[in-house]
């Protein structure tokens, strides 16, 4: 059993074009000590997937419409408010993507990370904003102790990022949700931030659910990788296979966008290379693939019929070209 | 920070000063003499006691040296003396400064603290039947006039349920009571004169603090609070409602002379023995020293009320109180 199971889950959104399937059967798995590294473009799924796990989905007008999130066994979809609100913050975390909106501008940092541990420990708030400030230190924020009395505007992106980072790990939670953790920060400090969630998953074993566009934060962060494509999981795999040797062409797309910054054979840089077209408006997508309009390899039977996940189980993808052994 | 409070001050007290001259002119432009209404008052109005009485108030001097004297005497915390009343100004203005201020801060009590927690309602479900509630009560709130809600205010408690007095301000036949007994007395006769100047001000801040809310709890850090594990009534008090208040506390400043103005109206609807009577008579009596020292205090009413307002929003929103 893993420590977190994510099962057929399949979530659903009232719009103005009807019901949208968001998720459809999506399965994932993670291991404690584990970093799941989930990519794909925007509006792919991912981060209505971490939503779900931490019962965040906001409802109206989502709504989980079957499956099962199983932490270390305990099924979180059938779960009370209150055992959700109870498990938020102290077994599960998440950081979100917008460090710099992500905190409340009237509260001290201190205060908000003292706040998610008085939630869930029986500690003083002398106690909590003590253990604050050492989270603080860890997190690398030097002169923790001044900088706890600060508000969220007088700290820089990265260090608002610490400062979720402090507040996500300060109750140990088993499962660390990182939603797009760097995308709004500088490389330089991008680095830093994976660096410590490395150090931190090290000390304390937590399992990371990594969710990026990012295929260089993979490389760098994750063990195993999902990509995600229109509500769906179309291959999984080690990390070193999925970037040395993907599968479906959509994958094999994200990873030909890597910019590359070295010279080419001509002396000049290689063009930048893109996937042609847009990720479909959900409530369109057909029987068939939801990557066919875009897909180079795509032939009649992606028309008809919508792939599954098949092939070896340590790297499985969903598409019909790669089933059939085609170019 | 002092240096921005002292700043505020000299500012404030350049808008009076604007506000004194610009009424001074004002009210002479407007028809009606004040030395008529005074001889009048006499008995009879002969050219000879007109110019008498002109030249007794300075009247017959030329318009900018009556501004001069005015101002020279103000400088030294003279505000004249009412031609109607024959008293000084200051005393007259002392006797009633208080009601007004009881009025006026406790309507702006109700109508935040009411308007609020209806905005903050209506914005947990807001396509739901309470909130559709809120809207309705909210726009008619803000579309009765002021006296008119007074006046069924009157009709409805004083003839259908006679539970408020509906008039004055206290009971003579309380006055030898004790203080206890004699401030209750008080608080029963502000009930309904307070509340119809509150009810269109909690509709600005019912609609005000129920957008302010959806706002807010669309916000990244709210949906941070529930990540943490906070609870729903934590989330919705705790995180939004700080936020979500600033706008309320903007507005409340500068709805605070909209607030004196309709206490005008009130004062004369419930004879609440306020500035605003003292306004009503001054004007029907051309009574110029009265009403300018009226509207000069109304002003400093205004300017203290927006700088406690700029105090208030500095407490309230961390974000700005580095700035000067």
């Amino acid at each position: 059993m893993a420590l977190l199971e994510i099962d057929e889950l399949k979530v659903t959104f009232r719009t103005r074009h009807g019901p949208v399937t968001a998720l459809d059967g999506v399965s994932l798995r993670v291991e404690a000590g584990e970093t799941l590294g989930i990519v794909g473009e925007s509006g792919c799924g991912k981060s209505i997937t971490a939503l779900s796990v931490m019962g965040l989905v906001p409802s109206p007008p989502g709504n989980i419409a079957g499956g099962a999130i199983r932490l270390a066994g305990e099924d979180l979809v059938g779960a009370s408010p209150r055992r959700l609100r109870k498990l938020r913050g102290s077994e599960i975390a998440m950081i979100f993507q917008e460090p710099m909106t992500s905190l409340n501008p009237v509260f001290t940092a201190g205060d908000q990370i003292a706040e998610a541990i008085m939630l869930h420990q029986n500690v003083s708030r002398a106690e909590a904003l003590t253990r604050a400030v050492a989270l603080l230190d860890r997190v690398g924020i030097p002169e923790a102790r001044r900088r706890a009395e600060d508000y969220p505007h007088q700290l820089s992106g990265g260090m608002r990022q610490r400062v979720m980072i402090a507040m996500a790990v300060s109750c140990q939670p088993k499962v660390l949700i990182a939603d797009e953790p760097t995308t709004a920060l500088d490389v330089t400090v991008q680095a830093q931030i994976f660096d410590l969630l490395n150090d931190l998953q090290r000390e304390t074993g937590a399992a990371i659910m990594l969710i990026t566009h990012d295929m260089g934060a993979i490389a760098e962060m994750a063990d195993r990788v999902a990509v995600m494509y229109a509500g769906r999981v179309i291959e999984e795999g080690r990390a070193d296979d999925i970037l040395d040797h993907p599968k479906h062409p959509y994958t094999r797309g994200l990873i030909a966008c890597i910019p590359n910054v070295g010279k080419g054979e001509g002396g000049e840089p290689p063009p930048l290379a893109e996937i042609p077209g847009v990720v479909p408006p959900l409530h369109l997508l057909g029987a068939g693939c939801a990557f066919r309009e875009r897909c180079g390899s795509a032939f009649d039977r992606c028309a008809a019929e919508r792939p599954r996940l098949l092939g070896p189980a340590a790297h499985p993808a969903a598409c019909h070209a790669v089933e059939e052994g085609r170019p | 920070m002092a240096g921005y409070l002292l700043r505020r001050l000299a500012y404030g007290l350049l808008l009076m000063a604007g506000v004194v001259i610009l009424n001074f002119f004002l009210i002479r432009l407007a028809p009606g003499d004040p030395a008529e209404v005074i001889a009048g008052d006499m008995g009879g109005a002969t050219a000879e006691v007109l110019a008498a009485i002109r030249a007794d108030y300075g009247l017959d001097q030329p318009l900018l040296v009556q501004l001069g004297r005015y101002l020279g005497a103000m400088m030294q915390g003279d505000l004249g003396e009412s031609y109607f009343f024959n008293r000084p100004v200051a005393e007259l203005i002392g006797a009633r400064i208080g009601p007004t201020i009881l009025l006026v801060l406790a309507a702006q009590v109700i109508s935040i603290t009411i308007g609020v927690a209806m905005g903050v309602m209506a914005a947990r479900k807001p396509n739901g039947v309470l909130s559709g509630a809120v809207s309705v009560v909210a726009t008619i709130g803000y579309a009765v006039p002021v006296f008119w809600m007074g006046i069924m205010l009157i009709i409805l408690f004083a003839s259908i349920i006679p539970i408020f007095p509906v008039e004055g301000m206290a009971d003579i036949r309380l006055r030898n009571e004790g203080w206890l007994e004699r401030m209750i007395d008080i608080l029963h006769h502000l009930a309904l004169p307070a509340f119809s100047l509150a009810v269109i001000f909690l509709a600005i801040y019912a609609r005000l603090s129920r957008a302010s809310m959806l706002d807010v709890l669309g916000a990244d850090y709210v949906r941070t609070a529930r990540a943490k594990g906070a609870s729903e009534r934590s989330v919705l008090f705790r995180h939004a409602l700080r936020n979500a208040a600033l706008p309320v506390i903007t507005v409340a400043g500068l709805q605070f002379g909209g607030l004196l103005s309709g206490a005008l109206l009130v004062e004369t609807v419930f004879n609440w023995p306020g500035m605003g009577t003292l306004a009503f008579d001054a004007i029907l009596r051309r009574d110029y020293t009265l009403l300018l020292g009226v509207l000069f205090c109304a002003a400093a009413m205004v300017v203290i009320a927006n700088i406690v307002t700029d105090l208030a929003y500095r407490l309230a929103d961390p974000r700005l109180r580095g700035e000067t």
